[in-house]
């Protein structure tokens, strides 16, 4: 499966990692090329990660297109905007009609009027809290 | 017209501006608080501190009864969702956007925006006929 993902914080650096370790052809994005060193002196996406990265604006369909956005089966858009994250989701979904598209979004209402139109949302706000009084629960 | 205005830059300013100035009804949204109290001791009781993308403070604004809503903060996405919030959410019939980058013209329009505008593009219409070689 090829994979495009926006945004190279904790969260995007570690899905490229895992899913290239695993076989597939990841392209990672960001528009600030310290977020890729940043994510190495981590331990994560260090010199055997196989996949691309790419510097440039992850809402620009330009740089999607360069990013090969129109071959991809997967998308991810974890930036820390939840706008962004939106935008880029809609253009890989709607405009390069990239089969299977999660997007990243903080606020809980904004992923729920999201969803509901169609965008698979992960809002890590209310399932962060969610595992937290579960897990508390059963101590 | 009830216009809504999200975004209390330059553009929005003027935009605000000229539009009372034409006799109609306008409430400006703008997100920085010092903005948004130096455009309060310019235009008056009409600028309103807050996110122009969150569905709850939106619902504050009036925006049931809005005739259009216009939205020119600086960036792309913060445009397209304050705008796809409006037209879903609130049903707001018209719906105008400022756009920075001239290929979201049309990505916009695609993502149910009514009108996006981009002054880059203007800007590169007004140079024509373009220099040829």
């Amino acid at each position: 499966m090829k994979v495009l993902i926006v945004g190279c914080g904790r969260v995007g650096s570690q899905v490229a990692a895992d899913m290239d370790r695993s076989g597939h052809e990841v392209v990672i994005i960001d528009r600030d090329p310290n977020q890729f060193s940043r994510a190495a002196s981590r331990g994560v996406l260090t010199n055997d990660f196989k996949g691309n990265q790419v510097v440039g604006n992850g809402t620009d369909a330009d740089v999607l297109r360069r990013a090969g956005v129109e071959d991809a089966d997967g998308f991810v858009a974890v930036t820390e905007g939840d706008n962004r994250n939106i935008m880029a989701a809609q253009i890989a979904k709607h405009i390069f009609k990239v089969p299977r598209v999660v997007a990243r979004i903080y606020d809980p209402e904004r992923a729920d009027a999201y969803e509901k139109l169609g965008l698979h949302t992960i809002c890590p706000t209310l399932e962060g809290a969610k595992h937290i009084e579960k897990t508390l629960m059963e101590k | 017209m009830y216009v809504i205005v999200v975004g209390g830059g330059t553009v929005g300013y003027y935009m605000s501006r000229d539009l009372l100035e034409r006799g109609h009804e306008v409430t400006l949204i703008e997100r920085d608080q010092r903005r948004a109290d130096w455009l309060e001791t310019q235009l008056g009781s009409i600028v309103m501190r807050g996110d122009g993308c969150e569905v709850k403070f939106l619902s504050q604004t009036g925006i049931e009864r809005a005739d259009a809503i216009v939205a020119v903060t600086a960036d792309d996405e913060d445009n397209l969702v304050a705008l796809q919030v409006a037209k879903r959410h609130f049903k707001v019939k018209k719906t105008v956007a400022r756009v920075n980058n001239p290929s979201n013209v049309e990505i916009f329009k695609a993502l149910g925006v009514d009108e996006a505008v981009s002054a880059t593009e203007v800007l590169l219409a007004a140079l024509e006929p373009p220099i040829t070689t």
